[in-house]
């Protein structure tokens, strides 16, 4: 990951573990705790992930109070989601290693494979 | 007029060949001489349809090493063409066709990629807040409660387990997974799926392009399976394939389409390989470079052989 995406990544991470809304000096001051940090260096990103639809932000006095649009459960379900939805038109984007199969296909595959095992397992004992 | 038809003759005849090229297991057995003949077919149909286009729009002209005269003769044999009303009919709908499909088919390819490339982009964004690193750094995970495990092909080339998937496999069927998705990202198997779908999106209804791209999709799955084997063993890799489908089968039936291309798999792993023959080998490798090599030699041929014969269209002034 490059280091935008791990700043971004650390913020969300500090977003989501939140309960409620955060203004930019609150995960300043937690992220400091880690390491430097600029003001404007994370109010930068926090905008950026605003822009990006991860965040909303509300007028709170001069300052904007941030909270994610989607939880983190939420924002996973959704990318999975999109993952798994894959199918036959997706195959340029991500190549799964498997497509997802109905269950009785499953287990037609794995009495192959037993069967499969069983004959190694016979030829292995009987050399 | 005989080179485009016999071009067109030739791109219908390949792909009438495709329902039979998919019969039989010829292609199961070596994946790699599989997926070169059919991305060589699927090439060599759209090849000849285009050259046959060309073919009637441009008649056959003389080759000579001299410019002015080359143009001139390109004017005359032009003139001489748009000169009666059925020949201009004929090289404007030779020069449309060969246009139309050529255009189609490279749009279709860009926005194949297009999408693909903003699709992974969005994925690799995302990733970026849900993953974290394994710490052997070969791969990312994600904590989710379904099996998937997958590869993200790009400049940033990058291999994804659920912690699901890392859950129902142990640590020699991880290593093979691994190995499979390598294969993927080395072999470029993505450029050769992106392909296939852009020209079956871009002619819905030949069913050549409709199977090519079926079998290149189980094709590029059998070739990484076999490369996984290679550093596991054959039996590890269909394990694999069968813990991660019992640990996350299709909700419905509908939804799950890859049960036939699963079941091929295992079959072909659990059985020992019987790779295709040297002779078998070599018929489908020269097979599959004449077609890469015969629509335009067709095309060409006129053209060369008015050249040696010397037969330069009428008025073609002899001092120049």
């Amino acid at each position: 990951m490059h280091r935008l995406g791990q700043l971004e990544s650390a913020i969300m991470e500090r977003m989501w573990s939140y309960q409620g809304a955060a203004a930019v000096r609150d995960i300043l001051e937690d992220i400091q705790r880690d390491r430097e940090i600029a003001y404007m260096t994370v109010k930068t990103v926090m905008d950026t992930l605003n822009r990006k639809g991860l965040l909303v932000r509300e007028q709170d006095g001069r300052a904007f109070r941030y909270r994610p649009t989607k939880t983190r459960e939420q924002y996973a379900a959704a990318h999975m989601g999109e993952v798994l939805a894959g199918g036959s038109d997706r195959t340029a984007t991500l190549l799964h290693f498997l497509e997802q199969i109905p269950a009785d296909e499953v287990a037609q595959l794995r009495v192959v494979l037993d069967q499969a095992a069983q004959i190694k397992a016979q030829t292995q004992a009987s050399e | 007029m005989s080179a485009p038809l016999l071009l067109l003759v030739y791109a219908v005849a390949a792909a009438a060949v495709a329902p039979l090229l998919s019969r039989g297991t010829w292609s199961d057995r070596s994946p790699r001489v599989g997926i070169l003949v059919w991305q060589t077919l699927s090439a060599t149909i759209i090849a000849g349809i285009v050259f046959a286009g060309v073919a009637l729009a441009v008649p056959a002209m003389p080759f000579t090493s001299n410019l002015a005269d080359f143009l001139r003769a390109c004017v005359m044999t032009l003139q001489e063409q748009y000169s009666t009303p059925g020949g201009a009919i004929v090289t404007t709908a030779g020069a449309l066709t060969a246009a139309a499909v050529a255009a189609r088919t490279g749009f279709c390819l860009l926005a194949e990629l297009l999408s693909a490339h903003r699709a992974r982009r969005q994925q690799l964004q995302s990733l970026a807040l849900l993953a974290r690193r394994d710490s052997s750094g070969q791969f990312l995970v994600v904590e989710h409660a379904d099996a998937a495990a997958y590869c993200l092909p790009g400049r940033r080339n990058e291999i994804v387990f659920t912690s699901a998937a890392l859950g129902a496999l142990d640590k020699d069927q991880q290593a093979a997974v691994l190995a499979h998705e390598m294969a993927h990202l080395r072999g470029r198997h993505h450029l050769i799926l992106a392909a296939a779908n852009a020209i079956h999106r871009a002619f819905p209804r030949v069913p050549a392009f409709r199977i090519a791209r079926t079998e290149l999709m189980r094709l590029v799955e059998m070739d990484a399976d076999d490369r996984a084997a290679h550093s596991s063993s054959r039996l590890t890799v269909a394990t694999a394939v069968v813990r991660l489908a019992e640990a996350n089968p299709a909700p419905s039936a509908a939804l799950g389409a890859g049960g036939a291309s699963a079941l091929a798999r295992v079959r072909r792993l659990a059985s020992p390989t019987v790779p295709l023959g040297v002779l078998r080998t070599a018929l489908a490798v020269t097979a599959a470079a004449a077609m890469l090599v015969l629509p335009l030699t067709v095309a060409a041929a006129p053209a060369v052989s008015s050249a040696y014969a010397q037969t330069c269209p009428t008025g073609f002034p002899a001092s120049a």
